[in-house]
């Protein structure tokens, strides 16, 4: 009898609790839009910091205060959307598709250049890989395992050409695309898979020594990156997000441009990543 | 990849302030729910109440799962940030507080609490009024040390994504921002420095603890949205179940506890190595102080950086892989295992040390055949405690890339395959499990074969 009250008393008081911390829970949620980034090229107070153009952008075209968050991981970007801690999200192609088959998110906008993305194959100026075959036996670093750029597509492409990397390579994933350059600067890997866009700005930026490292191989094109809405938020919001984005143009917002490492953005719908969604069903990513 | 000089910069320690806030707001926060939910737990287990046994079964179990494993869980369930990292210590050191208080309280004098008993008192009277105030220096003093543990735990939970300073480190490493790591790695371990310092002075003057409660609620106040964002909670609670690793997986699970077992095991060996050298220039009595001053400072040091960081900045110069953490392993149980050594060198029997010394033999040769032969016994428990530990370690350590299976339930977390996540989180735990409980076993024996 005791041992019965016990519990349910410890169940009421969670659920008053519970009650509670709802009840009182202010609209303030509501003042501020959210918007997160996947981490594909780091996260950190200094890399938002980076950013505060794009966030005051979006904030004098939306008319509401923007919050720019870079979670560590996809899938803590992707949970966030599904949970509400997140209103407006920038997803990778495999994100996007695992995010709208659990949590109903819509795509918005997209860079022009999401359409026809590509993935690089890089290794050291000096070794002797020079196409993907070369890659047997090799040490391979693929980027984040969510990655699309990063993992999907250059293991489509390995397989393609009669590699699998299951049992031709010794593979490692670094978690993103900065790291892959690394590994491959430095020798700790013999090759890797990279964003076409994020080695641009790596090479661009001085990150990485481009006397160390050369691009062998280019994949064919595919759909990557796209901007997206939790499937709960208001029209009115999902539209001023996307005309922020739709309305940017060179030259005159070219410091936003290169935040966005894009020159141009179109709008972006879910039928596009059909071929994206049956490759990743293949190869059991989905 | 060259961490020097760390950037010092006003403007980036101004940035740092919120992520330092947020680690000793988690760590405050958690501890508070952890005092408030393990304090009475504690008592219905030490005052035999109904549902004792089945209480603490269940807190045996809750520890069982390391807190990294417990921070990523919590992630996929409340979404980023601080209320993940809070949730996740809320729960391990719920179960860590409510058995060893559970323990110290049962440990009160017994006369004075049957005396209690004889008046008639309820069980809640018995602690409130008879075991609490007897023991309550020795709660304090746990209650501390927790807290300590807490704040280090507060920093690697962010690592998975958990907020503040662990998130900053793996995304500046993520952005190949060495300067800026090498800051974060000082305030990381600064923060760790003055949480002991706060500890010292709390021992002496308890009611300065109180000043944590306020950090605690106003953290906790701030992240209540997701804190209690229960229902999508549940509905991804419900998609990892039953846990489950199709026919592939099953197929390479051999290999990832071979790794796992790999890192654990020659992690162990490499900390043994680096604190027994470090540990003969660490005890006062074989060298001198000024010396022993500067090496307790550097174990010190490699003890701080917890094995995860010490991983995330390994993978940097030593690449992904095993071997990434086994030194990570090493480097953090060398720390620890040079300070216990070099203990166990100062605690011998100094008669036999001080007879060798006086046929003239030099330093080393006294230490050889006196000093290290005498400590040989206090060496091998420490070690044998630090391997059950690197077990729980190596297989969370895997998560930054040093496969195994933190590896592959990382892996599993980032492409939603949550059942297959759900089957490694109970791998992890029944490993971890296993060696508690073989733990506590030969411990049991060596300490009955020694009295």
């Amino acid at each position: 009898m005791t041992h019965r009250l016990t519990r349910q008393s410890l169940l009421q008081v969670i659920g008053a609790g519970l009650l509670l911390g709802s009840g009182t829970a202010p609209v303030g949620a509501a003042a501020a839009l959210r918007i997160g980034m996947v981490p594909d090229a780091g996260a950190t107070q200094v890399s938002i910091d980076e950013k505060a153009p794009l966030r005051d952008y979006l904030t004098m075209k939306i008319g509401k205060p923007v919050e720019l968050v870079i979670p560590t991981n996809y899938n803590a970007t992707v949970e966030a959307l599904g949970n509400g801690s997140l209103d407006f999200a920038y997803l990778g192609g495999l994100t996007y598709v695992k995010a709208h088959q659990a949590y109903g998110v819509i795509p918005l906008v997209q860079r022009a250049s999401d359409r026809q993305f590509h993935c690089l194959f890089i290794t050291q100026t000096n070794s002797s890989i020079q196409k993907l075959t070369d890659l047997r036996g090799k040490k391979f670093a693929f980027g984040d395992v969510a990655s699309t750029s990063g993992h999907l597509m250059p293991d489509y492409a390995l397989r393609n050409a009669g590699v699998d990397p299951d049992k031709d390579l010794t593979v490692r994933y670094t978690g993103n695309h900065p790291a892959t350059a690394k590994a491959v600067e430095s020798g700790a890997v013999d090759a890797g898979a990279i964003d076409e866009s994020v080695y641009k700005s790596l090479i661009d930026g001085g990150q990485i020594d481009k006397t160390k490292v050369r691009v062998f191989y280019t994949t064919p094109p595919f759909v990557d990156y796209v901007w997206v809405a939790r499937k709960d938020m208001a029209k009115a919001d999902q539209d001023s997000l996307s005309n922020a984005f739709l309305s940017l143009k060179e030259p005159s917002d070219d410091k936003i441009l290169s935040i966005l490492r894009g020159t141009s953005f179109v709008r972006a719908d879910d039928a596009e990543y059909a071929t994206l969604r049956s490759v990743a069903t293949q190869l059991k990513l989905l | 990849m060259n961490f020097f000089p760390p950037d010092l910069s006003a403007h980036y320690l101004t940035y740092l302030f919120v992520p330092v806030a947020q680690t000793i707001g988690m760590a405050c926060a958690g501890m508070l729910l952890a005092f408030l939910f393990g304090t009475p737990l504690a008592i219905i287990v030490a005052t035999r109440a109904p549902g004792a046994r089945a209480i603490s079964a269940v807190l045996a179990a809750l520890r069982a799962i390391p807190d990294l494993t417990l921070a990523i869980l919590a992630v996929v369930l409340l979404g980023l940030g601080p209320a993940a990292g809070i949730a996740a210590l809320w729960i391990f050191y719920t179960a860590m507080i409510g058995k060893v208080f559970a323990e110290l309280l049962l440990a009160a004098p017994s006369a004075p609490i049957d005396a209690l008993r004889a008046t008639g008192a309820p069980r809640a009277a018995l602690a409130a009024f008879g075991m609490i105030p007897m023991m309550f220096a020795d709660l304090l003093t746990f209650g501390m040390y927790s807290f300590e543990c807490a704040m280090r735990a507060a920093i690697i939970v962010g690592a998975v994504g958990g907020g503040g300073l662990g998130t900053e480190l793996v995304g500046t490493i993520n952005a190949l921002d060495y300067h800026r790591a090498a800051t974060l790695i000082i305030v990381l371990v600064a923060c760790i420095a003055a949480v002991d310092v706060f500890g010292m002075f709390v021992r002496r003057h308890p009611q300065a603890a109180l000043v944590l409660i306020p950090l605690g609620v106003i953290t906790l106040w701030i992240d209540r949205p997701q804190l209690f964002a229960v229902g999508h909670a549940v509905t991804t609670f419900a998609a990892m179940l039953p846990p489950q690793l199709n026919p592939q997986e099953l197929a390479a699970l051999p290999n990832l506890l071979w790794q796992t077992a790999e890192i654990a095991i020659f992690g162990t060996a490499l900390g043994a190595v680096i604190g027994f050298l470090i540990a003969l220039v660490a005890a006062r009595g074989i060298v001198p102080l000024a010396i022993v001053i500067v090496t307790r400072r550097v174990l010190d040091t490699l003890r701080a950086i917890p094995e995860i960081i010490w991983g995330l900045i390994l993978v940097v110069s030593v690449g992904v892989g095993p071997l990434a953490g086994i030194f990570a392993l090493g480097l953090h149980s060398g720390g620890v295992l040079g300070k216990l050594y070099s203990e166990a060198f100062e605690n011998v029997d100094r008669s036999p040390v001080a007879s060798i010394m006086a046929t003239g033999a030099p330093m080393p040769a006294t230490v050889a055949f006196a000093i290290v032969p005498l400590a040989l016994g206090p060496i091998a428990v420490n070690t044998l405690f630090r391997l059950e530990w690197n077990a729980r370690a190596a297989a969370v350590v895997g998560m930054i890339g040093a496969g195994g299976l933190g590896q592959a339930l990382f892996l599993a977390q980032q492409l939603f395959f949550y059942k297959t996540m759900a089957a490694y989180v109970a791998i992890t735990w029944l490993i971890v499990l296993i060696f508690d409980t073989l733990g506590d076993r030969i411990r049991g024996r060596s300490i009955t074969a020694m009295t």
